[in-house]
């Protein structure tokens, strides 16, 4: 009796779930008149909007990545090792871009360092990609940190680097030989989910009106029928694609992290 | 700030503390005020400017006027039914799959597909309860050809209240699965041993044992789902365009181009934006350690 | 007439036998243990008598009842578990109270039984506080309580001092067994601690693989063990190897001593091998007690043991333990040294497989 009730809830949430991801793959197909075809996506992919703006924002995401990890692995890593008392603190901190939406924060980049203050970001259009990188990295703070140290608990910060250091090793070569590859995988979870978050991001990159895909889509979503819902299916496949990746990446760790 | 700080931790450590250890979090401190605190603290403040910089409470009145209480008002809405329906449909969900004696290789799959379906908001997901929903939408052309009607017959419109909530739920559910199944993993089997030999039927431990025990987890991740809904605009600007006049929408218009005729009106209404998430989350949290409290 | 009674009891779990041919009668007030190392199947035994295992094979009955059909909540029998298992939403009053409450006992009878049960366990003034506040020793007193509370036929307790420190362990196991005689109910205890069950059963079933290997009182399971896992896993032994001198006479030689053992050998051939059991506390410096044998061996380690010195002697290759009071006014052997002990026949065990 139980398990026809569990079953029963099973099925219909997932029922919720599946007929938009149907409807949205049905509907990408649907742009020749009257038979199924990819035209949605042939011209998605050839419009080139399309291509500059995908670029631009995998561009930002790998450059969000790199610095996400400059920045976070270093402190997650001398917080753990000296400085523990601190780490309440920086979790909470860490966990204030899920609390302030997005778009407070870029209204308050918009007031704060547009071109009349003392560090006019907004005036050309790097200095507001950089604003809009360090956005993204806000963002992305609280699953990147959380990664991290979850992945710094499970190996023994101070003895390895005790270790490290008895044998003559400097901070950057125990940071980037010691530390960094035994918390890859947690990393590269990280990593993953900034990439999916950066991807389909809108709010900040719209306020900044940098050239990036959310935007793009949103104004394609618009103007156009068909197009929006290929877009729609391509950002779903990427997500999952990450999402799918840092799986992979974790069943690793498991496999090599088992005792011979 | 840091250096007075760490000043005092090398007179009060043994001594042997030099303030050298607090350089290493200076980075991220520079990066979390720069990018953090300080645009949000410059928002706080400018909700009680005026242009000339003086203080003043009239941009939080400002708010008081119908149009602005109404966002607000159908934010609420929103926020709430998304993140009741979004809790009570995910803790059925959660439940069915730890507890319903379902096989077990639905779980990780499930998890899986919650996280994915969790990051799946914004832009993309209005599109595909468009081609869904929409009038031309896959639903409504099942119904019209199999059944002779459709939603649109029935009064329903994607561009509404009740479309942008049921579209929320697609991130809020699974959301609601990730947070609530370690809670449900945490209910002891010897609780509900113990229930047993002590006489209770299965309704009993439910309502005596783990349902008071979970509560907190629930309550709290229903105020984290409305403050995941009260934020988002994505979703809703993409859906509605602009037309549905919810708080972020109405401060995306606002920041876009002063479309209420004062700019500090924009502070204010951020500010109360952050009012109700910082509020939301506050709740969250608190509950979440009254919870952890109990189970240790 | 036996209260709880278990008839042939099997239980598999796939293709694996957990528990074999398992009988047992316990009457009624009895304290009975259950004690055998980790995997012997005796908690498995407890969860069937509670109903949340049921057997693959054989009867439970309580009382004359048998239990085959009735459901955990149907049974009347009051548990308490390893891990305490207080319901952490609900302070002392309200757990102890739970029992009453499901069964839909009015306000004032539960009270007044709440009260009595927590004046039995010494906790009245911790009827407010959360399981969360209380230590494990507190934690698991209530849970007595609780399962007492609603006057339940059986009490089974699952390895209940497990979990607690060693000094607690000692004075709460004599509080279980003191609460226990005062209410006169059958009771069943699990553990894997032979001291714990020697010192507060009125019999024990020693369990091994699944099998009751042997049932007795203390006395009987510790100073006749049936079979040679009852007589190591009980107590400290030490096992000699001998050789079989003279069935008829009944000796037996260890190293180039010859021995006369009280205990017929039975069924055997002069050169056989024979494994004889010796406790520690049979062995002594002194020729005192009708100890008429003796064996010499050098010293091979001393433990001080606080009381007891426990002292390790190779004989003959063999390594033999004895222990002897600790006396402040003589010096313990030193490792090395060559010492004679003495022993009594009598105290020598004939070990079966």
């Amino acid at each position: 009796m139980k398990k026809l009730f569990a079953w029963l809830a099973l099925v219909i949430g997932l029922l919720y779930f599946v007929l938009p991801l149907i409807g949205m793959t049905r509907f990408s197909l649907m742009m020749r008149r009257g038979e199924l075809s990819f035209d949605a996506y042939v011209k998605v992919f050839s419009d080139p909007r399309f291509q500059n703006t995908f670029s631009y924002s995998v561009m930002m995401a790998i450059v969000t990545i790199i610095f996400g990890i400059v920045l976070v692995v270093p402190t997650a890593y001398w917080v753990r090792l000296k400085l523990p008392g601190l780490r309440p603190y920086i979790e909470f901190v860490t966990l204030l871009p899920l609390v302030i939406p997005a778009i407070v924060i870029v209204f308050g980049y918009i007031r704060l360092y547009n071109t009349s203050s003392w560090l006019p970001l907004t005036g050309t259009a790097f200095g507001t990609d950089i604003l809009l990188m360090f956005g993204y990295a806000t963002l992305a703070l609280p699953y990147m940190y959380r990664a991290v140290d979850t992945g710094l608990r499970t190996i023994d910060v101070a003895t390895l680097t005790e270790a490290a250091q008895s044998l003559g090793a400097g901070w950057t070569t125990i940071l980037a030989r010691i530390i960094l590859p035994n918390v890859l995988v947690a990393v590269l979870s990280g990593a993953f989910l900034t990439f999916a978050i950066v991807i389909g991001e809108f709010t900040m990159a719209a306020l900044l009106n940098r050239p990036a895909f959310g935007p793009f889509m949103q104004l394609l979503g618009a103007n156009r029928a068909y197009e929006p819902a290929a877009l729609a299916v391509i950002a779903f496949v990427i997500t999952w694609g990450c999402l799918g990746l840092i799986q992979l990446v974790s069943r690793f760790q498991k496999s090599a992290s088992r005792p011979t | 700030m840091s250096s007075a700080v760490s000043g005092t931790k090398a007179q009060s450590g043994a001594g042997f503390r030099l303030p050298l250890h607090w350089l290493g979090v200076v980075p991220f401190a520079a990066f979390i005020l720069l990018f953090l605190i300080l645009p949000t603290m410059r928002i706080v403040v400018g909700a009680f400017q005026n242009p000339d910089g003086s203080f003043t409470l009239e941009n939080i009145w400002g708010l008081f006027t119908p149009s602005i209480l109404a966002a607000y008002w159908i934010s609420i809405r929103i926020s709430v039914a998304s993140a009741l329906i979004g809790c009570l449909v995910g803790f059925a969900m959660a439940a069915a799959v730890v507890l319903g004696g379902l096989p077990k290789w639905i779980r990780s799959p499930l998890m899986t597909f919650s996280g994915v379906a969790s990051n799946f908001a914004g832009v993309p997901l209005a599109f595909a309860f468009l081609a869904t929903l929409g009038p031309v939408g896959l639903l409504n052309v099942l119904l019209r050809s199999n059944f002779g009607f459709d939603l649109r017959m029935l009064g329903f419109n994607l561009l509404s209240f009740w479309g942008l909530t049921i579209t929320y739920l697609f991130f809020q559910i699974p959301l609601m699965i990730l947070i609530i199944t370690p809670a449900i993993d945490g209910l002891k089997r010897e609780w509900r041993e113990a229930a047993e030999i002590l006489g209770a039927s299965g309704f009993q431990y439910w309502r005596y044992v783990a349902f008071p025990i979970l509560l907190p987890s629930i309550l709290g991740t229903f105020a984290l789902l409305f403050a995941n809904a009260f934020g988002a605009v994505a979703t809703a600007i993409a859906l509605t365009g602009s037309s549905l006049s919810i708080v972020p929408i109405l401060l995306f218009a606002q920041i876009r181009g002063d479309v209420l005729g004062n700019p500090h009106l924009g502070y204010a209404l951020a500010f109360g934006m952050i009012v109700v998430t910082g509020v939301a989350n506050t709740l969250y949290i608190w509950l979440r350690a009254r919870s952890e409290r109990w189970l240790k | 007439m036996s209260f709880l009674t278990l008839t042939n009891i099997q239980k598999s779990f796939g293709p694996i036998q957990v528990v074999h041919d398992f009988n047992l009668s316990i009457e009624k007030g009895e304290f009975v243990s259950f004690l055998g190392p980790s995997g012997c199947g005796k908690t498995t035994v407890l969860r069937m008598i509670a109903g949340f295992e049921t057997p693959t094979g054989g009867t439970i009955t309580i009382n004359g009842r048998s239990q085959i059909n009735l459901r955990p909540n149907q049974r009347n029998i009051g548990m308490v578990f390893q891990a305490y298992a207080l319901f952490p939403n609900m302070n002392v009053f309200d757990n102890v109270a739970f029992g009453l409450k499901v069964a839909g006992k009015p306000r004032a009878e539960i009270e007044t039984r709440v009260k009595e049960m927590l004046s039995l366990i010494k906790l009245e003034h911790l009827a407010d506080r959360y399981p969360y506040q209380m230590s494990g020793g507190q934690q698991q007193r209530v849970a007595l309580a609780r399962a007492l509370a609603p006057k339940p036929q059986v009490l089974l307790l699952d390895e209940p001092l497990s979990a607690l420190d060693a000094k607690i362990r000692v004075s709460l196991r004599d509080e279980i067994r003191a609460i226990q005689r005062q209410l006169g109910i059958t009771t069943v205890f699990v553990t894997h601690d032979q001291e714990e069950a020697l010192s507060i059963s009125d019999r024990i079933v020693v369990m091994n693989q699944g099998r009751a290997d042997q049932v007795g009182t203390p006395f009987e399971i510790y100073n006749k063990p049936q079979t040679r896992f009852v007589a190591t896993f009980v107590g400290t032994l030490s096992i000699i190897e001998a050789t079989v001198a003279d069935p008829a006479a009944n000796t037996a030689t260890i190293g180039t001593t010859t021995v006369k053992l009280t205990e017929p050998m039975g069924n055997v051939r002069s050169g056989e091998k024979v494994s004889l059991a010796l406790r520690p506390e049979a062995l002594s410096l002194t020729q005192a007690g009708g100890r008429d044998h003796s064996v010499s061996g050098t010293v091979e380690q001393v433990s001080f043991l606080g009381s007891v010195i426990r002292t390790k002697l190779s004989i003959g290759g063999q390594t033999v333990s004895f222990d002897m009071f600790n006396d402040p006014s003589s010096k313990p052997p030193q490792v090395g040294e060559t010492v004679v002990a003495y022993f009594s026949p009598n105290d020598l065990m004939i070990v079966r497989d």
